[in-house]
């Protein structure tokens, strides 16, 4: 039996990601996710004053700094028991919407649909249309991405003062209140955007695709008219299926959502209990159910991480983050391992509208389960129910032009205690824990949604959620496994910034 | 007359990585006319297309690798870049990339030249240049003022 080890960059994402994967026969057997960087903002929180998280936060990532600071200011809210306005929760709605829709549509048309212009394709009846939308820099799809997916954060802009990493967001509210002349340029914004959403990609008006409630419903309109099956979500659809994509990358069966953008109606209530306008749940894969989540339930395993070693699985208010190298060891990322109820599980768009109970998805997975193909078509349905709930927040802050954005706290300093902040990121389920103690931080864990989804193995010996997504896959061509890049890519794999360190195995570059 | 922009990238934690961004340091320290800008575009990938949108002509600063001898200044054009679709140094989807998705948004393109040194090596988490690269700097810099004042 011919057994080989590959080793795979990603690196069409902003950062790099590693795979290592054991092949026998040309079929996974083993799967190492490797984060390659240590960015150690957890320690760098420490021992400062509790409101330089809403600064330091967002430089997390240069693709969700909203998500970032959004989950910062919930945590220092909950600590404090800080009210907040309707008027501010609609505008940091706004914006994580926007933040969101920008990374959902480049993630589709700038990486995962690049995919598919590979020569491999050549025979396969959809591959000349493919190439002419998706292709890098020449098909249709991927320039109109490109141009008009770089405008929607303005909206962040004109409301935060800048984009990325910005830091509107205060608790009690927003910096800067729903002026007439912000709203009318957030519209035109939006409202560009939702027509090249509606020519290019969907090939409809955006109601009528969102009233598409079923898997019949759906296939039937995909063949009903040539704009349908020739707009990108219907060449995306023909070419994935084609090629079998429904069929493959199922991983963890269990889901969580933290449920996504608070519910402006439900602003009297404190987090972490205000309401979501899309629900909070754990999809336990083994009864199908969805049950109540529970940020109790999470805890981080460090058994195969570079960090120091601690037994079993411990919850973020417990969390310890020393990092501890050893490239010669077993151990294999700057990962952690999370857990909920000490189940592997996924976060992102299919986990988010499975929970919330999205009927066409929930359709298309009772059909054929969350597949690679699923997952990906999840994420553009996500953008056109955010296109829609934009305009729907905008309207409602044009409706009440007064309305205050800020309520300034009673106390200047945040009050010693813990708190955490949960919400719905891009990519999926992000959390930041944070303890004050003598009026600094004493303690702050972040859990990311690629810590969800690109989880090393655990205290168990349990692989995560891309790495289980993967064993058992067969490839054409170990030197070339574009399938393995249809799969990973599906996930939205983000790790910013990262640097390798891996001295061993081949290394392939997926690229189309 | 449009603008002219100076456009620095590099990361300054990663050894000579961080070249692009010494370079704008310098550049901040002298006087331009009002036609020239000069900026830090860091690590920012897709985000320094604002700062070639609305210019005439541009200089891209940037740590180089496998186009010259280690220390060595160069002026490329985008044209040299042309078959390396892959990262010029270390940071985000690189210049190679990004110059693409600039033809995608405007045309015709600015005048662009890109100005760099042949590094080493990149050192993750080593703030500081090494001597060679060092010394490039001030070279750089003077090959820039020269590209200007013609």
């Amino acid at each position: 039996m011919a057994r080989r080890i590959i080793q795979i960059d990603l690196n069409r994402v902003e950062g790099d990601l590693d795979f290592q994967l054991e092949l026998e026969d040309n079929k996974v057997v083993d799967a190492r996710c490797i984060g390659s960087l240590y960015r150690g903002f957890e320690q760098i929180l420490v021992s400062r004053k509790p409101k330089d998280s809403l600064v330091i936060t967002p430089r997390i990532c240069g693709i969700c700094g909203t998500a970032q600071l959004n989950a910062a200011v919930l945590a220092l809210e909950h600590i404090g028991r800080i009210p907040v306005p309707p008027t501010a929760i609609r505008i940091r709605n706004l914006c994580l919407m926007a933040e969101t829709v920008q990374s959902d549509l480049r993630q589709s048309f700038m990486f995962f649909t690049a995919d598919f212009c590979h020569s491999k394709y050549v025979d396969r009846p959809f591959y000349d249309k493919a190439r002419a939308a998706f292709l890098p820099f020449k098909g249709s799809v991927h320039r109109g991405a490109l141009e008009y997916s770089r405008h929607i954060v303005e909206i962040i802009a004109l409301f935060g003062g800048q984009w990325p990493h910005s830091s509107y967001m205060l608790p009690g509210g927003v910096t800067t209140p729903a002026s007439s002349r912000h709203i009318i340029d957030s519209l035109s914004i939006l409202n560009k955007l939702t027509r090249w959403f509606e020519q290019a990609i969907i090939g409809t008006d955006l109601n009528a695709w969102l009233a598409l409630q079923s898997a019949d419903e759906f296939f039937t309109w995909l063949t009903a008219k040539d704009t349908h099956a020739d707009s990108a979500i219907g060449l995306f659809t023909l070419m994935s299926r084609d090629i079998g994509l429904h069929n493959t990358g199922f991983g963890t069966p269990h889901m969580i959502s933290y449920g996504a953008y608070d519910d402006p109606d439900d602003a009297d209530t404190f987090p972490p209990h205000r309401k979501h306008l899309f629900r909070a749940g754990f999809l336990n894969g083994d009864t199908g159910d969805i049950e109540p989540f529970e940020q109790a339930e999470i805890t981080e395993h460090v058994r195969y991480s570079w960090f120091q070693p601690y037994q079993g699985g411990r919850h973020p208010f417990q969390g310890q983050t020393i990092p501890d190298y050893q490239p010669h060891s077993d151990r294999y990322t700057w990962c952690k391992a999370p857990r909920y109820q000490d189940k592997v599980v996924q976060t992102g768009p299919l986990a988010d509208a499975l929970i919330d109970g999205e009927p066409l998805i929930r359709s298309l997975y009772q059909a054929e389960g969350g597949n690679a193909w699923l997952r990906q078509f999840a994420r553009l349905h996500r953008t056109a129910r955010l296109l829609h709930k934009m305009r729907e927040t905008l309207r409602e802050l044009a409706a009440q032009p007064n309305a205050p954005h800020m309520i300034p706290p009673n106390d200047k300093e945040i009050p010693d205690g813990e708190g955490f902040g949960l919400v719905t990121a891009a990519r999926g389920a992000l959390g930041h824990w944070l303890q004050i103690t003598d009026g600094v931080i004493s303690r702050y864990q972040v859990v990311t949604p690629t810590a969800w989804n690109a989880s090393p193995k655990d205290s168990e010996g349990r692989h995560g959620h891309w790495e289980s997504s993967l064993i058992g896959l067969t490839v054409d061509d170990p030197d070339d496994p574009v399938e393995i890049g249809h799969i990973i890519r599906s996930h939205d794999p983000c790790l910013v910034c990262t640097v390798h360190l891996l001295d061993t195995g081949k290394r392939i570059t997926v690229w189309p | 007359m449009g603008m002219r922009n100076i456009v620095c990238f590099g990361n300054e934690l990663h050894g000579d990585d961080g070249f692009g961004i010494r370079v704008y340091a310098q550049l901040c320290r002298l006087t331009w006319p009002n036609d020239v800008e000069v900026f830090n575009a860091g690590i920012a990938g897709l985000n320094a297309l604002r700062f070639l949108e609305d210019c005439s002509q541009a200089i891209l600063v940037d740590a180089l690798a496998n186009f010259g001898n280690v220390g060595e200044v160069i002026l490329l054009r985008p044209e040299d870049l042309a078959d390396r679709p892959g990262q010029l140094t270390g940071h985000g989807l690189g210049l190679p990339y990004l110059l693409e998705a600039l033809k995608v948004i405007r045309e015709p393109l600015p005048d662009i030249l890109i100005a760099g040194v042949e590094i080493a090596a990149l050192k993750p988490f080593s703030p500081g240049l090494s001597d060679k690269t060092e010394r490039a700097v001030a070279k750089t810099v003077q090959m820039i003022r020269g590209l200007l004042s013609e």
